[in-house]
């Protein structure tokens, strides 16, 4: 049950993880952003789910082409800038009225005029750094093991290289097909990933 | 008001269009297709309610008509300047996606000249306004002598207060002009200088808008309580300015394409989303300064410069004040906030309406405390708002109805019609 949830979870973050066998995905090189975009656009309209682009620079419109919708970011940090308001208030009045209570000139121990910046500083700190966070998670960063990485071509995906790559969790996911499909679509260099480190761990 | 198209070189055009008609040299989807009933009929209205208004000159309500026709004309000034001000901060980042509601927003700015004639009232009615203008108070040997505005006499005097009113729309009417006219003239003939000429007027017309604006806003509108001053006050009024002059863009946008039927596959729905950005920053940006304002004059508590919010905290105007927190900043903020909002025009129309009646709201707030002591409203204070809105509207569409509905020929407006959010 929380296995299922963790995997859930991590699927929505971009992390694919094979299923029971070592196969992790296969992997396809495109040869620029435009035929990239063209690949992604049709891998969702041949049903895949669970695939990702990568690519040495930001593909824009590359989240329409894949379907990733809007982003759930804005409600999260919208929380984090009501905890951070509600931190401000109750920390005003806390300190202000109860904890140590100073007359300065006057005035009232809590208000709300000498709190408002304080009120607004919390409230953007909290939302930038939810923000900051939640990016995070939600790209499932940072991650310094991807099976991906055992491709030897791929390390031009920070160079020169557009990448496609379908999860073999994916539904639709036939090693073979698959492989067909994504040359169908102007895949090359395609290859198949080994989770080696699964592998490595049964074999010894 | 405005004249027909034929006889653009008399004065009385000059004042509302200074460029001969050129809707003939505009493309067919940037043609302007309403008849001429859309500017007659706002124009119409606006002065049979202005000369309404009138009647309480005679019923003994004199002041209470020239604080509604300053806080009238003044709230329409505030919507010209932040049209100019969309302009000039659109021209100096090479703004792209601006472009296609670039002629809306300078139809709008180029209003300084009437807004000059219509200021006559107001310095007719001084005596009324401006209690400064009282000779007594600078008299020593009088009862009513008042030292401060006596030490303040060499700024707040009326041949210096005429001055710098003529400097202020001189340097608009350049400005506006310049921007307005250079714009036209790129539509029918090959100017490629164009948008460097825009920039450069740009570049030295932010300072000297921002120096005018503030001071403006201070001559005007500070002063009707001559012993109070706030250094934040021009920004003040620039932020409410900006914050309408953004929705007075949209909903012209939304009129001319949803009643109208034009700009069709112009203005996108990303075009409103980055308007209603704009509104959603600027509303944001009122309320720090209006925070920025308040709180510090909280915080150093000294009778002077709390005087004048203690007289928006009496008499019935405490209800202003809760308004004006809840109205123009809490709900706006809350509901602009997401990103549906901004995409969805029906609702971001609502929101535009609301926010311009917001900031009459909010200048009616600042205008009126210092000389009534019992809050709420006249019905001459809606009736001159409503009859001045009705002939700067009307002059609006006339400017718009003369010239394409675009700047059909800038370079950028390729990028601006496939402009995308991402």
């Amino acid at each position: 049950m929380l296995k299922q949830l963790t995997r859930q979870i991590k699927l929505s973050m971009g992390i694919f993880e094979s299923n029971g066998d070592t196969t992790y995905g296969v992997l396809a090189e495109f040869s620029n952003p435009g035929t990239l975009l063209d690949a992604a656009r049709e891998t969702r309209k041949a049903g895949y789910r669970y695939f990702d682009t990568h690519s040495p620079f930001p593909v824009h419109g590359m989240d329409k082409a894949m379907g990733l919708g809007q982003s759930i970011i804005g409600p999260i940090v919208f929380g984090g800038a009501l905890a951070g308001l509600a931190l401000a208030v109750w920390m005003q009045w806390w300190m202000g009225a109860i904890d140590y209570p100073l007359n300065i000139s006057g005035k009232p121990f809590f208000s709300t005029e000498p709190s408002t910046p304080i009120m607004f500083e919390l409230t953007i700190l909290f939302s930038a750094l939810t923000a900051v966070a939640a990016m995070l998670a939600l790209n499932g960063l940072p991650r310094p093991y991807n099976p991906l990485f055992y491709s030897e071509n791929f390390r031009r995906a920070t160079d020169d290289g557009f990448f496609l790559h379908i999860g073999a969790n994916d539904g639709q996911f036939e090693l073979e097909r698959t492989q067909e499909f994504l040359e169908s679509i102007g895949g090359y260099n395609v290859e198949v990933i080994e989770d080696r480190e699964t592998a490595t761990a049964t074999s010894e | 008001m405005a004249e027909k198209p034929t006889s653009s070189s008399s004065p009385l055009t000059w004042l509302i269009d200074p460029v001969q008609p050129t809707q003939d040299h505009a493309e067919d989807r940037y043609r302007f297709t309403a008849s001429v009933r859309s500017w007659v009929i706002p124009t119409a209205l606006g002065a049979a309610l202005l000369i309404l208004s009138l009647v309480t000159l005679f019923t003994g309500e004199t002041q209470r008509f020239l604080y509604a026709y300053l806080t009238g004309w003044s709230f329409l000034l505030s919507i010209a300047l932040g049209a100019l001000f969309f302009l000039l901060i659109h021209h100096i980042t090479k703004a792209h996606w601006s472009t296609v509601v670039r002629r809306i927003a300078e139809a709008v700015a180029y209003s300084f000249p009437m807004l000059a004639v219509l200021s006559i009232p107001i310095l007719l009615g001084m005596y009324d306004l401006y209690h400064w203008t009282h000779p007594e108070l600078l008299d020593p040997a009088s009862p009513d002598f008042d030292p401060i505005i006596d030490g303040k006499s060499p700024y707040l005097n009326e041949p210096f207060f005429f001055a710098r009113l003529a400097i202020y729309f001189l340097a608009w009417t350049v400005l506006s002009y310049k921007l307005y006219t250079r714009s036209l003239a790129s539509d029918v003939e090959h100017a490629p200088d164009t948008n460097y000429n825009l920039r450069f007027t740009s570049a030295w017309g932010i300072p000297v808008f921002g120096v005018t604006t503030a001071f403006a806003a201070m001559d005007l509108l500070m002063t009707l309580e001559p012993h109070w001053y706030s250094t934040i006050f021009g920004i003040y009024y620039f932020a409410g300015a900006f914050l309408s002059a953004v929705c007075l863009i949209t909903l012209i946008a939304g009129f001319l394409q949803r009643r109208g039927g034009m700009l069709q596959q112009t203005i996108t729905t990303e075009h409103y989303h980055d308007l209603g950005k704009w509104m959603f920053a600027m509303t944001a940006f009122w309320a720090y300064i209006a925070t920025s304002q308040y709180m510090l004059l909280w915080y150093a508590n000294i009778p002077e410069t709390t005087v004048w919010y203690r007289m928006r905290f009496e008499g019935g105007w405490m209800a202003h004040t809760n308004a004006l927190v809840i109205f123009h900043f809490v709900l706006p903020f809350l509901i602009l906030l997401p990103r549906a909002a901004k995409r969805a025009l029906p609702l971001l129309s609502v929101m535009a309406g609301w926010l311009i009646v917001m900031h009459w709201f909010d200048l009616h707030w600042v205008a009126f405390p210092n000389a009534f002591a019992e809050g709420g409203f006249h019905w001459v204070d809606i009736s001159v708002g409503l009859g001045l809105l009705g002939i700067f509207v009307g002059a609006i569409v006339y400017r718009l109805s003369r010239h394409p509905l675009v700047p059909q020929k800038d370079p950028y407006l390729q990028r601006s019609l496939k402009f995308e959010n991402f």
